[in-house]
């Protein structure tokens, strides 16, 4: 299982990410898919402040998409984060991910976002992309912030 | 009477600001909170006592994010109050467990607050939002929570006090096996915190060695 | 005019960096508290233009969470930005990019070991018999000491480097204090042990049984981990409750 974890989280490196995901998966390396900070040394510098002895790889989209094979067949363990579905739903596009499940985490609240778990905040267009991954893209979604927490299902999420 | 339980309302709120709203400088854990709260009734020696075995059952509740663990000052607050003043060898362990289950309800009444402030606290979106708006909010949290911490010490206070001066009189067990219940369960804790330390694996030696200074030490001195 | 970077405005700042917690929220976490402590500088700075004031002090109140000792880092650089003219955008960033590791680091450092290696330093004073009142306030005074120089480092550094704190960060080696004060704390813990369990109103004195009981319950607590908690704390109110009925019976 090379890519051992595909997560949405607004905050991509945190606690929960880290101490929580990393502790039970031990990934040896966290891939952040994120336009925004490819080009944003001092940014990058933040995130891998929190990552523990793991390295940080930071992509975009497209480069994502080409190295998704290389990455699931690495001996190496990767936890791929994006900021948000809107990312992870171009990340998927066309079957990349087939068979892949995501976990959505942390998603604050904000402005049309309609609470949907305690942690978890979602736009109708959030659960429109996320029963297109399912059903387009052959994709499993469930959220869960924690490994031990319960694990709440897509029906649950756009219903 | 009443101005005791009044003294202890106020030690409540400013010890229920001090776990989150207010510095967190940890007056609040049930060592310190002991200590004061036994202080204000007049027998500091019994507050630490029970804040003392209080403190060993929170080591592993930190501070920060959920409600899952009792809220420590309002727990050891309530307990001090209910063992105050009381004779025999009950008063300890009713006192400890009055205190752990109205900690529950001081960490029941911490979210509700947490859910209240969410409704009245300034939206980042909203136009009209200035920094008048900004400062009476987080002022008016913080003495919502103030209040919340206060009322709920008290109401504990006064109930456990009446509730262990009911029981105590005719608690049955002698003052060695009351103190061994009330320790047993702190003992959990200490195994839980050296499962977060590291390990019996990787801090085994280290905790070796304190056990061995422990043990003699609490014969020789 | 407006004073200078660190000047009277950013003591404030500091100073209300105490109260980040006053209005936690399932909203925005700290953001409002952000804001709240932020607003003397911000104060500072747009003085003769209230308009840019309450636009300045709305984007600082957009979601944040970190440790709050280490939230002043965050403060620190957050007015370092402000005064230096630094974009909204930038601003934003920074906060967003900031939080997460302030917090795991945060919780590691201070919940996960000082608080509990100085609570068990106190605990150990007091059950070798050191007066209650002592080891308390032992506990109030060396807590504090990391507690309130961590809050002024941590400020500091934010308002002399701005968003390039990461690289200093990188230099304090948090790890390993964080190991460090942790094994203290196992050490410490030994001690706390031994001393109950061997102490005059310690479980040997209650009687063997009571001993055994204990090493049990700490064995459960070793290998269960947090989720041993609850059910020991129920127990324990429960055995005293059935106690208590059956002495009034």
């Amino acid at each position: 299982m090379p890519v051992l974890l595909y997560r949405v989280d607004e905050r991509l490196i945190h606690g929960q990410v880290v101490v929580g995901w990393g502790a039970q998966l031990r990934p040896d390396r966290y891939v952040i898919v994120d336009p925004g900070l490819v080009a944003s040394e001092w940014e990058q510098d933040l995130y891998r402040l929190g990552a523990g002895d793991a390295s940080v790889e930071f992509v975009d989209v497209e480069g994502a998409r080409e190295a998704l094979p290389a990455w699931e067949s690495d001996p190496r363990g990767s936890i791929v984060l994006t900021r948000d579905i809107a990312t992870m739903y171009e990340l998927a596009r066309g079957g990349t991910m087939e068979g892949a499940e995501v976990n959505l985490g942390g998603m604050h609240h904000g402005p049309d976002r309609m609470q949907v778990l305690t942690y978890l905040h979602l736009t109708p267009e959030d659960q429109l992309q996320l029963q297109k991954l399912s059903e387009e893209e052959g994709v499993t979604i469930s959220a869960r912030d924690l490994p031990g927490a319960h694990r709440v299902g897509l029906k649950a999420l756009v219903g | 009477m009443i101005s005791d339980l009044a003294a202890l309302g106020m030690l409540g709120g400013v010890l229920a600001l001090d776990a989150t709203s207010v510095g967190q400088f940890m007056v609040s854990r049930p060592l310190v909170a002991g200590a004061l709260a036994g202080s204000l009734l007049g027998d500091p020696t019994a507050g630490v006592l029970v804040g003392a075995v209080l403190e060993l059952y929170l080591l592993v509740a930190f501070p920060s994010g959920g409600a899952r663990f009792p809220e420590g000052a309002t727990a050891t607050v309530v307990a001090v109050a209910a063992s105050t003043g009381v004779d025999g060898a009950g008063a300890l362990p009713l006192a400890v467990a009055a205190g752990l289950l109205w900690g529950q309800v001081g960490g029941f009444s911490n979210t509700l607050q947490r859910e209240v402030t969410s409704r009245f606290v300034p939206e980042p979106s909203s136009r009209s939002v200035g920094s008048a708006r900004v400062n009476g909010a987080h002022l008016f949290a913080i003495a919502l929570d103030f209040a919340r911490g206060g009322v709920v010490t008290l109401t504990g206070a006064a109930l456990a006090r009446f509730a262990v001066a009911q029981l105590a009189p005719t608690w049955p067990m002698g003052p060695a096996g009351s103190w061994g219940l009330v320790l047993v369960g702190g003992a959990v804790s200490g195994g839980i915190l050296l499962r977060s330390l590291g390990g019996f694996g990787r801090r085994g030696l280290l905790f070796a060695a304190g056990l061995i200074v422990g043990l003699f030490g609490a014969r020789l001195l | 005019m407006t004073g200078p970077v660190g000047g009277a405005a950013s003591t404030w700042t500091f100073l209300r960096s105490f109260l980040i917690q006053g209005s936690w929220n399932y909203h925005t976490m700290l953001g409002s508290g952000f804001a709240f402590a932020m607003l003397p500088a911000l104060r500072d700075l747009h003085r003769d233009d209230p308009d840019a004031l309450d636009a300045a002090v709305r984007r600082h109140l957009e979601h944040f969470n970190a440790h709050p000792y280490l939230s002043d880092l965050a403060l620190g650089a957050a007015v370092r930005l402000e005064y230096d003219g630094a974009d909204p955008d930038t601003v934003r960033r920074f906060k967003t990019a900031v939080r997460g590791p302030l917090g795991s680091i945060g919780d590691s450092l201070v919940w996960a070991a000082w608080l509990p290696a100085v609570s068990l330093a106190a605990l150990a004073l007091f059950w070798l018999g050191v007066p209650g009142g002592l080891s308390a306030l032992f506990f109030v005074l060396v807590y504090n000491v990391g507690h309130i120089g961590l809050r002024v480092w941590g400020f500091r550094v934010g308002l002399t480097e701005g968003h390039a704190v990461a690289s200093r960060l990188a230099r304090v080696r948090f790890g390993v204090w964080t190991d460090r004060i942790r094994g203290g704390a196992a050490l410490l813990l030994g001690v706390v042990a031994g001393a109950v369990l061997a102490g005059d109103q310690g479980l040997w004195a209650a009687g063997p049984p009571w001993a055994g009981v204990g090493a049990f319950t700490f064995g459960t607590g070793l290998i269960m981990g947090q989720r041993a908690w609850r059910p020991a704390a129920a127990a324990v109110v429960a055995a005293v409750v059935a106690i208590a009925i059956w002495g009034i019976r």
